[in-house]
């Protein structure tokens, strides 16, 4: 246990640990301290000049950014001389920014259009010729720069250098002129981190660029289920769909990032070809059909299923409770390892977002989750079965998946049980049913240290209520 | 009076006179190493006494006194430790240390292996101004010379203790003056401040506690060290003591580097150390210690005496010494118009106040050019400046804001005039 000290911000008495940043401290405690370059991820630039205090018995003001807690300081950033400091330095920060706020996605979420409302609101004695710098520049991964928006903060070269320590981001050239420029187009799996910690809009998601307006957003906070990590993130949503993936700071689990992968698990959730009723192949093509139709067909016959290592506790709780007593054999499809086990930022090689709770519900329920089980219910197929099939939610390796839809062509019928998008290797199946989506469920996953991370249902873009554990009654039918 | 300036009567240039000093054999044959030799026979600590006795203040700029900097320097003599001297030697106006260098380049060596036996530290390194390409050849014969004689290297004197030298070259930029952005540049990196506290002398290159001294300070401690810390304070006041090297440049019949007792008199030197004004005009106006340093009008010119605190009682500081004087055709705003250009150009691009700020002071500054100019556009040009200051890592941002403060302050109406008048017939 670190020590404590006491403190005292703008004569409000906190607490914090010894030694420890004086801003965060502040902003731990529910304290406004303007900044923009201090991240509690990176190291410590105090560059922007924002977070400037005063304290008694010290004769200069100085960067809070740059301090540690002691016991008994007295600092203030309410002062007049630091509201006048943080004025001007604004007026710097904004002095030759584009102001192009209207075709800007960062617009809303802005650290310039905060603090200017909160800190600025004076007049313009800007006539000069703005420094212009190159706007609209792809740096790769999914991330584009405008150097003119940008304020310097150095967040984006700090977090190639010290987090993924890729070093594809420097500062060029001197005084109003340096600006942000990539050694080489970035190549890192964490890229679009950059675009979260950019408190301006230099740095922005070319995915979700002129996508929708942040002020129509609303969040979900859920966890990512690209991995057996199981980062908290947050999911961007409005009636329309879903947008964006965001990490949310979980000291346990992903501390403030999320990788690249992550960002792309809400695809699709909203996607218009997602799957939203019940559809029977006719010659390729998917058409809707009356569920009853599909329950007739599977009637008398053997019930096989082929479940995914992403499903929720309570899924497989349900599920194993629904087939109980029956004769139904159950398989458990398990993505390959993608990519080394460990890529020493967050990445697992394990793609199964909950092969762990899947594992011990197959245990629980008294069925083999081993590759060898599977192989033989696969090997063991015959014409009077039908076979349903989980489709993985996020699928890393089709080729792979690919290799178990053909061995259940043998089946009389085969059902998949999807909740994404009708994809063409769907054609082997003989019906398609729509369960929900990760962003319609509430429950729980247990991650590779064996924790519990919840998901947590947003708005819903297709079906929520007829889960795998709905269509595992179907084997008494 | 006599004018004394470049004569042996006084510290740091009384080996100048003597054909040939940069040659290490003429160098000791006038008494030079000897004190070197005699300060390993001395406590270390007792060599830090001496020269904080002697009162001697930094001599880069910022005029802290170097016995109470290396008061903060880890005493422990095992620990991995530099010491870096700066002859970057950038600030406008300023060409003192590049004087001592070219003509004696090893009274500096012999100041740095003393400091280096006082302070401890195994290496150490000369980061010289690029453009000084003639001082850096002229150093690294000097300092092979003294590998020769054994006062480098390994086990020198066979005292134990080892010290290696290296001249770094700069690449010519002003930043690099600064202690950090030179130890920035002296790690291969972009030269940029650091962000302090940590000091250097805590964690400096490569993270490890490093002193940086001015060519000038390290150059007076092996006098300091040869004739005491008394013979030393016989010059100057009790907060300035000793003599200082100015560099002065400008309107005066005999421009150049003179070394003269801290507080004499602007006055003595224009008149009797550099002749006079040149062509006989009137004296306009004086910066008094390099380009970031407010202006003196004339009348304060006339009054003010070189210290420390004199100066700075006047509103200016005493810098590196470098004494820019001007007469009565040198226009303010054309002044002006250059400093701003230099600090614009010169902002390593750190810190938004600076980085913005400089920028946009010389933009407002030229607004003439474009006929947008108003005379308020002074005050703007004020309170700017002031927004800008002691608001960054560096000094760079005061250094921009200082001589626009202190100019508006002496020459306003001047700059009113100024910006008001178009350029453009």
């Amino acid at each position: 246990m670190t020590e404590k000290v006491k403190l005292t911000w703008n004569g409000k008495e906190i607490e914090a640990p010894k030694g420890s940043n004086l801003l965060q401290a502040a902003l731990d405690n529910g304290i406004e301290v303007a900044h923009y370059c201090y991240h509690s991820g990176l190291s410590v630039a105090g560059v922007c000049r924002m977070c400037m205090v005063e304290q008694d018995g010290v004769p200069r003001t100085y960067p809070s950014c740059n301090a540690t807690c002691a016991e008994g300081m007295v600092v203030r950033n309410d002062t007049p001389k630091i509201k006048a400091a943080v004025e001007s330095t604004l007026q710097f920060h904004l002095l030759n920014h584009p102001l192009d706020c209207p075709v800007c996605d960062q617009a809303g979420e802005c650290g310039l259009q905060d603090y200017y409302m909160k800190h600025g609101q004076y007049d313009s004695q800007m006539i000069d010729k703005k420094v212009h710098k190159e706007k609209v520049q792809d740096i790769g991964k999914n991330v584009m720069l405008d150097a003119e928006r940008c304020i310097l903060c150095s967040r984006c070269t700090r977090f190639t250098e010290e987090v993924t320590k890729t070093n594809e981001l420097g500062i060029l050239n001197r005084g109003d002129h340096a600006e942000i420029t990539v050694n080489e187009n970035l190549k890192n799996d964490y890229a679009q981190n950059l675009v979260d910690i950019c408190p301006v809009g230099a740095l922005t998601s070319k995915d979700f660029r002129f996508k929708q307006r942040v002020w129509f957003l609303e969040e979900v906070q859920t966890t990512c289920i690209g991995c057996a990590t199981g980062c908290s993130v947050k999911v961007s949503q409005n009636k329309n769909g879903a947008y964006r993936v965001k990490p949310i700071y979980d000291h346990e689990v992903n501390g403030h990032w999320m990788c690249d992968d992550g960002r792309n698990i809400y695809k699709h959730v909203s996607s218009p070809t997602r799957l939203q009723n019940a559809s029977e192949n006719i010659n390729g093509l998917f058409v809707p059909v009356d569920e009853a139709n599909v329950q007739n067909s599977v009637k008398n016959k053997k019930a096989k299923y082929i479940l995914t290592a992403a499903l929720t506790n309570g899924e497989y709780t349900n599920f194993f409770n629904a087939i109980k007593g029956s004769k139904a054999e159950i398989g458990l499809y398990t993505l390959p390892d993608q990519g080394p086990e460990f890529d020493g930022i967050l990445r697992r090689g394990d793609k199964n977002a909950n092969s762990r709770g899947a594992k011990a519900a197959f245990e629980l329920a008294g069925y083999d989750h081993s590759q060898a089980a599977l192989d033989k219910l696969l090997n063991g197929i015959s014409s009077s079965d039908v076979v349903y099939v989980v489709i993985p939610e996020i699928l890393y390796n089709e080729d792979h998946f690919n290799t178990l839809i053909a061995k259940v062509e043998k089946a009389a019928v085969r059902i998949a049980l999807t909740p994404g998008e009708t994809l063409s290797t769907l054609r082997a199946f003989n019906y398609l049913l729509p369960v929900p989506s990760f962003l319609e469920k509430n429950g729980e996953i247990i991650n590779y240290q064996g924790s519990n991370r919840k998901l947590r249902a947003g708005r819903a873009y297709g079906e929520i209520s007829k889960d795998v554990s709905y269509y595992g009654k179907w084997v008494n039918v | 009076m006599k004018d004394v300036a470049n004569y042996k009567d006084y510290a740091l240039l009384s080996y100048h006179h003597i054909p040939g000093v940069n040659n290490i054999e003429v160098f000791e044959k006038a008494g030079g190493y000897e004190t070197m030799k005699a300060c390993f026979d001395k406590d270390p600590e007792s060599i830090k006494e001496e020269v904080k006795l002697s009162g001697l203040r930094g001599r880069g700029g910022a005029g802290f006194p170097t016995g109470m900097k290396w008061g903060f320097f880890s005493k422990d003599r095992a620990a991995k430790k530099y010491l870096l001297c700066n002859a970057d030697e950038s600030e406008p106006g300023t060409f003192k240390d590049r004087y001592l260098v070219e003509k004696n380049p090893h009274i500096l060596i012999e100041g740095m292996i003393i400091s280096a036996w006082a302070l401890a530290t195994q290496k150490g390194y000369i980061y010289i101004r690029g453009e000084f390409h003639q001082q850096a050849v002229t150093l690294e014969k000097a300092i092979k010379e003294a590998y020769a004689k054994g006062y480098l290297g390994k086990n020198i004197l066979g005292k134990g203790f080892d010290f290696d030298l290296y001249v770094h070259r700069g690449a010519g930029a002003y930043i690099c003056g600064e202690e950090t952005g030179m130890i920035s540049s002296l790690e291969g990196k972009k030269g940029q401040p650091k962000l302090k506290p940590p000091f250097p002398a805590i964690k400096g290159y490569r993270g490890y506690p490093t002193m940086v001294n001015n060519v000038e300070s390290l150059a007076a401690v092996s006098w300091i060290m040869r004739h005491g810390a008394a013979a030393y304070k016989q010059w100057g006041t009790e907060k300035s003591p000793g003599t200082k090297l100015f560099s002065i440049s400008g309107d005066v019949n005999k421009p150049g580097v003179i070394e003269v007792p801290l507080s004499t008199s602007l006055k003595d030197i224009i008149e009797i150390h550099c002749g006079g004004m040149r062509n006989g005009k009137k004296l306009k106006a004086v910066i008094p210690g390099g380009s970031s340093c407010p202006i003196f009008d004339a009348e304060v010119s006339n009054v003010v005496k070189m210290d420390y605190e004199d100066v700075a009682a006047k509103g200016s500081m005493l810098g590196s010494g470098a004494i820019i004087v001007m007469d009565e055709t040198r226009n303010m705003g054309d002044v002006l118009k250059w400093t701003l250009e230099f600090y614009h150009h010169e902002s390593c691009g750190q810190c938004t106040p600076c980085r913005e700020g400089t920028g946009w002071l010389e933009s407002v500054f030229k607004r003439r050019d474009k006929g947008t100019a108003k005379k308020s556009d002074i005050d703007l040009l004020d309170k700017t400046a002031s927004a800008m200051r002691g608001q960054t890592i560096c000094a760079l941002a005061d250094a921009a804001a200082m001589p626009t403060q202190g100019m508006i302050k002496a020459f306003r109406e001047e700059l009113e005039t100024y910006v008001s008048a178009s350029p453009k017939k």
